[in-house]
């Protein structure tokens, strides 16, 4: 027997039960997990309220986590029992003990902690495809990371800066300024106070940025398309604000790239996978980014980190401790 | 005297004298020895498009010799051969014209193929080596590969180790498209292009799509790119693609919607993209091809054969 957060109906915090469940032996191409921490991120709320569909149920919702392989199913030949790993974007880490196709598991490299690792590989990997795929980021490009202050957003924000460019962050607080500023984020915006295209421009000499990520939505899509440079790309990877109408993206001035980039795009082919890991990995060693776990709950308190993220009070990482 | 072809009022041409005068501060007087034919001057000469006034002269591409340079005019002495592309006023034997904008011709690019091909030879530069930059290895689509960009696309890519795959109206069409380097046409009005698309690369797609049909093939079009392959939309003859159908793209895709003009809005960057055009014409990638030639006196008439879509390559009219 071990322990895992069953939701049986999408709806409030309170819906998930913590609940004594049997994991049968890893299938074919699986690996069989026993996790130390999971990752918790704001899209979860969204699968738990019914906004996205959780699948079968009752589901166990999360999408990343850290553990110590204890079992592997036929044919898994490049990962081995007791060895570390971690995953993102797999549906499930709210669980002691989980199958996983083994494909998407990560060996971890002894110097990240098993925390560390669970924060971070969904938004890590985003923000890697981020700085370094979608567009290659580097010395002397200026980019608009909005929502700055959220968890992609200050791994974002680090890793930019690392890499040499000039990051102008959107926040909705000033306490949230605070926080961009001590990660390197050159100018901050209050998004509610300010027109944040006026002041992207201003800061770019009337140019725009070379690069704006935008994961808020409606909120705030149609102005990340106008503070775009020329030749800039401008790359949606959520909408927690709301999905946009498509007239917006009709919208989209001339001469500017545009990309709704997905982790599961980005690292479908395993190889790509294990690249962009070995690259977020390096940067994270390296100190130019700095995981921040600001909060910690423990599995069965998983309904309190999710009051805690709606209420948009958390910053940086969130982790369940199992 | 200097004559040039006058359109009046949409509709309504005449082959009559001009007085050009000398260049101001910055100019350039150009003596045309050729000048290009353009679809776009089918729209201006039937109103579809506004022109900024009336009486006006159309026409958008030439090449010539400078006759005499205004004031702090550098890098640019009477005697040289130029070329020039996108503007508009180049039906008369003499204009002046801001000698920043015109591009010095090599001898390896006469006047005729200047005035012929440098609009669409620049657009083909900035498809192929900016907006997507095209790898040996590659597998591209180009729509319309028999037109004038087409062409020039299925040469260029080739040159540059791609695998061309372009669409067609018709089966003269697929011979011409083929003779200048596209690996397979598919014509679109005998088959589904996707579907071909998708058998000719066993499903995988192709690196990018460029597009210039619109409406009618948009989605289409980028449902056979690759993972972060990228669809460059550079016209829509089929008309505008409706703003609903951005919410159907794919994940994972880049678009951009380009023309000339962002690539070559400083001279730095005119000069750079004609130099590379020229390079790869010097090395052998790319050949700029003469349809036909007529007097500039025939400009209306040539307008109207194109229009009714009577001629074959580009027309070249002689001042």
């Amino acid at each position: 027997m071990s322990q895992a957060v069953l939701l049986h109906e999408p709806g409030p915090p309170e819906n998930f039960s913590y609940e004594d469940i049997t994991v049968a032996d890893p299938g074919p191409g699986e690996a069989q997990m026993r996790q130390a921490f999971s990752g918790i991120n704001f899209i979860d709320t969204h699968f738990r309220s019914g906004l996205y569909s959780p699948g079968d149920l009752p589901a166990v919702l999360g999408r990343e986590g850290a553990g110590v392989i204890t079992k592997l199913g036929e044919g898994v030949t490049d990962l081995s029992v007791g060895q570390r790993a971690a995953y993102g974007s797999v549906m499930g880490s709210y669980a002691e003990i989980r199958n996983i196709d083994a494909s998407r598991l990560v060996p971890v490299p002894d110097e990240i902690a098993d925390d560390v690792a669970a924060a971070m590989m969904l938004k890590g990997l985003t923000a890697q495809f981020l700085v370094r795929q979608v567009r290659k980021i580097g010395k002397g490009d200026t980019i608009l990371i909005q929502a700055v202050a959220g968890g992609v957003g200050l791994i974002l924000c680090q890793w930019a800066k690392h890499l040499g460019a000039t990051v102008i962050g959107t926040v909705s607080s000033a306490e949230k300024a605070a926080i961009a500023k001590t990660k390197g984020c050159d100018h901050v915006i209050l998004y509610e106070d300010v027109d944040f295209v006026e002041a992207v421009l201003d800061l770019t000499g009337g140019r725009g940025a070379d690069a704006v990520y935008d994961a808020v939505g409606v909120k705030t899509f149609e102005g990340s398309m106008a503070a775009t440079a020329e030749f800039g790309t401008v790359a949606h990877y959520g909408a927690p604000s709301g999905p946009i109408p498509p007239e917006v993206f009709g919208k989209l001035p001339r001469d500017r790239f545009l990309i709704r980039p997905t982790l599961p795009g980005f690292s479908a082919k395993r190889e790509n996978l294990l690249a962009m890991a070995d690259d977020l990995f390096a940067v994270v060693k390296s100190g130019g980014v700095s995981i921040e776990i600001n909060q910690r709950f423990a599995l069965k308190d998983v309904a309190l980190a999710h009051v805690a993220l709606e209420s948009r009070r958390t910053t940086g990482s969130t982790v369940l401790e199992i | 005297m200097t004559k040039a072809m006058i359109l009046k009022e949409p509709g309504k041409f005449a082959w009559e004298d001009i007085e050009v005068g000398d260049p101001g501060r910055g100019q350039a007087r150009l003596r045309h020895t050729a000048v290009g034919l353009n679809f776009l001057d089918t729209h201006f000469a039937d109103g579809s498009y506004p022109a900024p006034g009336y009486p006006c002269i159309l026409g958008f591409e030439a090449a010539g010799v400078v006759e005499a340079i205004g004031d702090g005019v550098s890098g640019l002495k009477a005697g040289d051969r130029v070329g020039y592309c996108p503007i508009m006023g180049s039906f008369a034997q003499a204009r002046l014209i801001d000698a920043d904008l015109l591009i010095p011709l090599p001898e390896s690019v006469s006047d005729e193929q200047a005035a012929a091909q440098i609009l669409k030879g620049m657009t083909a530069q900035y498809l192929l080596r900016q907006s997507y930059r095209v790898q040996s290895g590659d597998t591209i689509l180009i729509h319309a590969a028999a037109g004038g960009v087409g062409a020039l696309v299925c040469q260029w890519a080739k040159h540059l180790g791609a695998t061309v795959i372009g669409t067609v109206s018709s089966e003269a069409k697929a011979e011409f498209a083929k003779a200048r380097g596209c690996d397979h046409t598919i014509n679109y009005s005998a088959e589904d292009f996707a579907e071909k698309v998708n058998e000719l690369t066993d499903g995988a797609g192709v690196d990018a799509v460029y597009e210039s049909i619109g409406k009618d093939t948009f989605l289409k079009s980028y449902s056979i790119l690759k993972p972060l392959g990228t669809l460059v939309m550079y016209g829509h003859a089929s008309g505008p693609v409706p703003p609903e159908e951005f919410s159907k793209i794919p994940m994972d895709r880049y678009y951009i919607r380009t023309t000339l003009q962002a690539y070559t809005d400083t001279r730095e960057d005119r000069l750079a993209v004609a130099k590379d055009l020229f390079d790869t014409v010097a090395a052998g990638g790319v050949k700029l091809e003469v349809g036909s030639t007529r007097p500039l006196s025939e400009a209306d008439k040539a307008i109207e054969d194109l229009e009714s879509r009577k001629t074959t390559g580009a027309t070249v009219l002689i001042p």
